[in-house]
């Protein structure tokens, strides 16, 4: 392993001070990790330890308050709100927690939204969108409005949208939570499968530890807030793994009792 | 109702809402039935001074419809609203877009724009007869500001209402501040736009009638005045209805267009004015 990709040093945020003038705690301290190029890596923590927030700090869409993040030889500006480079010019794309997906928008216009913004859209990229429409197991759907679809496809949706643009760098904010065990198995399988296709650096946000474990080539550990990394594990278990039957490997057990020591 | 899967229950749905609408539109024309015989009795007990009878005012239209005079007073009013209702509503849409930049200033200017909201607009209009003459100018005047209001207000708590997470996803997935702007922005503020053209339209006609009393010659404003003035009662009752059909006609093309830009909204959403 080279140098890292992302690197994140000594990271700390506190939002803004509340109307009371008390000083708001700090949510993460003294955070510092680095991912490397191709990697899967997979973060879990107790809620509230402001997994989303660090994500948003590493898409430049929030500013930390004091530390380092640098993607390659760029830094994040800290605390300067305005400074921002959200997604860094398209390199680093973000599958949040929501959706977002546009309502007035149907499936395909959806998908399509990043490449038409960027000015990248035509005959390559449009067969691209569908290609991954077909992946998703959304093609039948392309012209459905988002509320006309499932929690799970609307999950899809999303997380196409930001594959058919092609970022070096994906961040994963718990993308398949509010999904029952079935679908959510699906959707990681799929993930897995698309990620083999291209191997993107990917930084995926859990509370789940089997979905850290099944998906991961290494797993953080957050603390409770103030956040910092209690601890890594590197993921044995080889790949291509079958999502399916990821708890029957011999590595699973060992690991999740670890990993579940420290999560508190 | 969902129309999502064509199921036995639909068509069972489709059915009862048929005969449901059937029984409305029945019981429409009944009440219109009822009110033009009200109208009528009202006409012979009150006297034709102040009741014009309804079947002279339909002969009244008809026949300044024939001579040109009516669809010429009619044009004239429509002219004069459509022009105050652009420039109101241009400025309604473009001044939030430019303070939603702008925040310091959004924040210094947001009292006063509140409270001129409160100004009483017709109390205006000597004003406006004293600084811009008694051309098209003061009454333009008139109808773009009470436009502006509306649209105004709608289009500013509207940028306010998006979706803190739609423009971030927007931003990281390359959309410049134009891109959101015109995508993300828009978009999300049409429910809030249509229901504040469905005020300030009809408000536009209204503004230019009450303008054309005042200042002018030409006009549905102007016709029912100068009927007025001649003791001509049933001329007035024609002005107002044509008026009033104008504005329904008008009401009626917005929501076509709100119905083919909004299709994609959810639930039924379609209020009626």
């Amino acid at each position: 392993m080279g140098e890292p990709l992302l690197e994140i040093r000594d990271l700390a945020k506190r939002f803004a001070t509340r109307a009371g003038g008390e000083a708001s705690p700090w949510v993460i301290r003294d955070l510092s990790f680095a991912v490397a190029d191709g990697e899967f890596l997979t973060i879990i923590g107790p809620s509230g330890a402001g997994k989303t927030t660090l994500l948003n700090m590493i898409a430049q869409i929030d500013a930390a308050t004091a530390g380092e993040v640098r993607f390659g030889s760029e830094t994040a500006p800290i605390g300067d709100p305005k400074a921002l480079r959200p997604g860094l010019a398209c390199r680093i794309g973000y599958v949040t927690q929501d959706d977002h997906l546009l309502p007035w928008r149907t499936t395909l216009q959806n998908v399509l939204f990043p490449l038409s913004v960027q000015g990248r859209l035509n005959a390559e990229t449009r067969a691209r969108a569908e290609m991954l429409i077909r992946t998703v197991g959304l093609n039948g759907f392309e012209h459905h409005y988002p509320h006309e679809l499932s929690g799970g496809m609307r999950k899809r949706a999303a997380l196409i949208r930001t594959l058919v643009y092609d970022p070096p760098v994906i961040l994963m904010d718990e993308p398949f939570g509010a999904l029952d065990a079935q679908t959510r198995t699906q959707l990681q399988a799929d993930l897995l499968r698309l990620w083999n296709l291209g191997r993107k650096t990917i930084i995926f946000v859990t509370h789940d530890i089997g979905e850290a474990i099944a998906l991961g080539d290494r797993t953080l550990v957050l603390s409770r807030p103030p956040s910092r990394v209690a601890g890594e594990h590197a993921i044995t278990i080889p790949r291509p793994r079958e999502v399916r039957d990821i708890m029957s490997h011999p590595d699973f057990a060992p690991l999740y009792q670890r990993i579940r020591a420290q999560v508190q | 109702m969902t129309a999502q899967n064509g199921t036995v229950d639909d068509a069972r749905d489709d059915a009862a809402a048929w005969s449901g609408r059937c029984a409305v539109v029945l019981g429409r024309l009944a009440l219109a039935a009822l009110l033009l015989v009200a109208w009528k009795i009202g006409a012979g007990v009150a006297g034709t001074l102040y009741v014009a009878d309804p079947i002279a005012v339909v002969q009244r239209i008809v026949a300044d419809t024939l001579s040109g005079e009516l669809i010429r007073h009619t044009l004239a009013t429509l002219r004069l609203s459509a022009i105050g209702f652009a420039l109101g509503c241009g400025f309604g849409i473009a001044v939030p877009f430019a303070l939603r930049r702008l925040p310091r200033l959004t924040a210094a200017v947001e009292p006063y724009i509140m409270a001129s909201v409160g100004i009483p607009k017709y109390a205006l209009v000597p004003l406006f007869i004293l600084w811009f003459g008694i051309d098209d100018a003061p009454k333009l005047w008139l109808i773009g500001l009470l436009v502006f209001y509306v649209v105004f207000i709608a289009v500013f708590a509207g940028i306010r209402s998006v979706p803190r997470g739609l423009i971030d996803m927007a931003r990281v997935a390359g959309a410049g501040e134009a891109a959101i702007a015109r995508e993300v922005i828009w978009n999300s503020l049409l429910p809030f736009f249509f229901a504040a053209l469905k005020i300030a339209l009809p408000r536009a006609v209204s503004a230019a009638i009450i303008a054309e009393f005042l200042v002018g010659n030409e006009g549905l404003g102007y016709l029912i005045e100068s009927s007025r003035q001649n003791f001509d009662t049933t001329g007035v009752f024609a002005g107002i209805a044509v008026a009033t059909a104008l504005v329904l006609a008008i009401n009626g093309v917005l929501s076509l267009i709100d119905r083919r830009v909004n299709a994609w909204r959810p639930v039924d959403r379609h209020m009626v004015v």
